[in-house]
């Protein structure tokens, strides 16, 4: 299983940066994506993990407290993380 | 740009915040409660709280956050506008602006504990719902987290809002403020950010943080329009947000949030509206197009050639480094310089161009105004300084002083504003201490017991004229002849017109307090003020009734490097006499000049008898005209020494001069405020009227004074 980590700092250049990593990992399986480090995101890679989610087998994330602080706040909380253990 | 430049950039906008706000706030004061003002202070502080989080100014960036919580109430409505509250948000700004100070670096960091906690008091004792211990929490919780917040970055980015972002969020998820005060229904927004809002550093998920804020909750996201990843752009926004709001707060107060950004976000109000759509980001386009968003000026561009220029967008600005606009102003002076060599040599050829040259000159000119007006700021910058000035005042003196101001628009130079804070200062300061009464005097004669300082400002003739008027007790002439006799500065016989014996004030040394107070009274304010504003080529009158006030009026140049004169010559010399003191010129009949004494000569100019004073005898000219019915008489203005008719040979030219200094080129001598060149390539004088005249009536009681 193909895993990815995310920086700390998750802003869209980060986003632009992982998005090739990530849809070259997609076609393999489950993606894991370990955001455990990350203290701080931005729509743009909300977003990238959200469509990760959604494409071909799906993705597992690994979020932060703060990940999972703002995944709550903004309604994302399900979309992103059910079905998988933190 | 590097992070000190924006940093200079975030001081340059907290002066404009905090000038904003004290306008607003006077606002407010004065009666005007609206929305749109209380707004502008709002916003002002969020701004100033903005910047100061992403740089890192811990204590200012607290005292904000709790200044604003505030504002935030009052805004909304929740706390009511009342005097104390307006006097309380005054003194807020004033230990704001201090802490703006301190974080340039220009001051200690004030103690504003005592009134973080009046702050928090004020909006706790009038949020009715919320429980006052919980009020206080935000200011520590926001002052908190920024610290290791920045730490954690490693310093390597001092502009990182993403970061703000986070304490903001972290200060408001965790107190969570407002449980909902009553079941009021809610109403739904819905926001969907598109591509611009993540432009540029933009992000999206700050604004939600502030819908938060104000009690927002996500009910929903939808995530529908989310692409596979082979075709998700991540500059395009996907992501879509329902948000319930309480019923209290305000569409506008929602919508203002989104301000920013414009129609880069989707917005919809209601259950029933649809969701915003997705707009794909923009097709990456050539560099040039960004640059110049203005459609005025691509519509203008296949237009005929001579077509006129497209119009400026309205309030757009640059900010310019003040070095190159004194370059440019420089150059311009260089110009007229040349402009008026030119002229000379081709009229001593005898070459008419008359048509040309005209035009030349007045293209000059217009350069000249253009390349001033670059520089010339609004006065409203320094008045701005006053009702902060004024609240100290009434701090430690007692007095209640009402402040109206009119002409806060007029512009002068920018170097003439900075120079002109410190005389204003003393004047005002003055003009409490000494002229406004106390309160009960006030209303033993008959005033209201708030005095009134005035403060006006206009244009008049090339020139600005500033006024700070009271309306206090006036000059105590008695009072001030006595002091100026006890200090020896006059002879105690000596008889003075009462505008001579107001003038006395200005004499070094004088001081007629009573009382020595850390306001005035020292008697090194006046004289100071006087040679400051002599100093910026201006002149200072006193206009003072007993029992009705005082009035100071200050004759400022709108520029120190270029300003208009006559050019006269006496015998062997060709000297400038600055246009400003010119009131007008003739040329006298032999009977018209009397004798006086052995050497003195008086004119009767329209029934008022003034001295006659010979400019070649001041300035040591050869050969000039002794007698005054044989040239011509130039009537001047002085400041202290009344009229006076220069005797000089002729006039020969009025026009514009470019001021040198004579004190970086050589030295200041006595009577003489600076130097030009002239057309032919010589330097002429130009003469200090005030001093000159005052000089040459020496023996007059007005010398020691000058």
């Amino acid at each position: 299983m193909p895993t990815i980590t995310l920086p700390p700092r998750c802003d869209r250049a980060a986003a632009e940066a992982l998005l090739p990593e990530m849809v070259a990992g997609i076609g393999s399986g489950v993606l894991h994506i370990n955001a455990r480090d990350c203290t701080q995101i931005g729509q743009a890679m909300l977003q990238l993990l959200v469509s990760a989610r959604r494409t071909g087998d799906g993705a597992v994330i690994e979020p932060s407290d703060h990940l999972r602080e703002t995944a709550r706040q903004l309604g994302l909380e399900a979309e992103l993380f059910d079905g998988v253990a933190a | 740009m590097n992070a000190e430049e924006i940093q200079a950039i975030f001081f340059a906008e907290c002066e404009e915040s905090l000038a904003a706000a004290e306008s607003g706030l006077a606002a407010c004061k004065a009666g005007t409660q609206d929305s749109d003002t209380v707004n502008a202070v709002f916003r002002a502080v969020h701004s100033i709280k903005g910047g100061a989080g992403a740089f890192g100014y811990v204590a200012l960036q607290a005292f904000t956050h709790t200044f604003e919580t505030l504002l935030s109430d009052v805004r909304e409505g929740a706390v009511p506008i009342t005097e104390p509250l307006v006097d309380l948000l005054l003194r807020a700004l004033d230990t704001l602006s201090d802490h703006v100070g301190a974080a340039r670096g220009l001051g200690e960091v004030p103690d504003d504990v005592g009134l973080l906690a009046e702050l928090t008091a004020a909006q706790a004792a009038n949020a009715g719902a919320a429980p006052a211990p919980a009020a206080p929490a935000p200011a520590p919780v926001a002052a908190a987290p920024v610290a290791p917040a920045v730490e954690e970055e490693g310093g390597s980015d001092p502009f990182d809002f993403d970061a703000m972002l986070d304490d903001i969020t972290g200060a408001m998820g965790a107190p969570e403020p407002e449980p909902a005060p009553a079941p009021a229904p809610a109403w739904l927004l819905k926001v969907r950010p598109h591509a611009g809002a993540m432009r540029n550093g933009g992000e999206p998920l700050l604004l939600l943080r502030e819908l938060t804020a104000l009690g927002a909750r996500c009910i929903e996201c939808d995530c529908g329009s989310v692409p596979p990843l082979d075709t998700l752009d991540p500059g395009t926004g996907y992501l879509g947000w329902t948000f319930s709001l309480e019923a209290d707060v305000s569409e506008a107060s929602a919508r203002e949030i989104f301000e920013f950004v414009g129609d880069d976000c989707g917005l919809a109000v209601g259950s029933d509206a649809p969701m915003p759509t997705v707009r794909p980001a923009p097709v990456p386009v050539p560099v040039a197009a960004p640059a110049a968003p203005s459609p005025a000026a691509a519509a203008a561009a296949p237009a005929p050639t001579n077509a006129p220029p497209a119009p400026p967008a309205l309030g757009q600005s640059i900010r310019i480094e003040l070095g190159k606009l004194d370059k440019l102003i420089d150059a311009v002076g260089e110009l007229v310089i040349a402009q008026a060599m030119m002229a000379q040599r081709l009229a001593g050829d005898g070459l008419a161009v008359k048509e040309e040259l005209t035009i030349l000159e007045g293209l000059t000119r217009d350069i000249q105004e253009s390349a001033m007006s670059i520089r010339a700021q609004p006065i409203g910058s320094v008045f701005s300084r006053v009702p902060r000035i004024l609240r100290e005042l009434t701090a430690t003196t007692g007095k209640h002083v009402r402040l109206e101001v009119s002409g806060e628009s007029t512009e002068l130079d920018k170097t003439v504003i900075e120079r002109l804070g410190e005389p204003l200062t003393h004047l005002i300061r003055n003009a409490v201490d000494h002229g406004i009464e106390s309160a009960e005097t006030r209303i033993a004669a008959g005033k209201p017991a708030e005095g009134t300082l005035t403060l006006s400002a206009e244009h008049r003739s090339g020139r600005i004229l500033i006024r700070i008027a009271d309306d206090g007790a006036g000059i105590n002439r008695d009072r001030v002849f006595a002091k100026a006799v006890e200090k020896g500065l006059i002879a105690a016989d000596a008889q003075l017109s009462k505008e001579e014996i107001d003038h006395l004030i200005f004499a070094p040394g004088f001081s007629t307090a009573q009382q020595v107070s850390n306001i005035s009274g020292r008697g090194v304010g006046m004289d100071v003020v006087r040679q400051n504003v002599k100093e910026l080529g201006g002149r200072i009158t006193i206009d003072s009734e007993p029992g009705t006030g005082t009035t100071f009026t200050l004759t400022l140049p709108l520029t120190l490097a270029i300003s208009d004169g006559m050019v006269v010559n006496v015998g062997d010399q060709t000297l400038v006499v600055p246009l400003a003191n010119v009131v007008e010129s003739l040329r006298p009949t032999k009977e018209e000049v009397q004798g006086l004494g052995a050497h003195r000569a008086m004119i009767n100019v329209r029934g008022k008898f003034i001295p006659v004073l010979p400019l070649h005898a001041a300035v040591g000219a050869q050969g000039a005209i002794e007698q005054a019915h044989e040239g011509v008489l130039i009537v001047v203005e002085t400041e202290g020494a009344g009229r006076a008719a220069l005797l000089v040979d002729a006039i020969c030219d009025q026009r514009q001069v470019v001021i040198k200094s004579l004190d970086t080129h050589y030295r200041s001598v006595e009577g003489v405020s600076g130097a030009t060149i002239l057309g032919d390539g010589m330097v002429a004088l130009i003469v200090d009227v005030d001093s000159l005249v005052a000089r040459s009536l020496s023996g007059h009681s007005l010398a020691e004074a000058a």
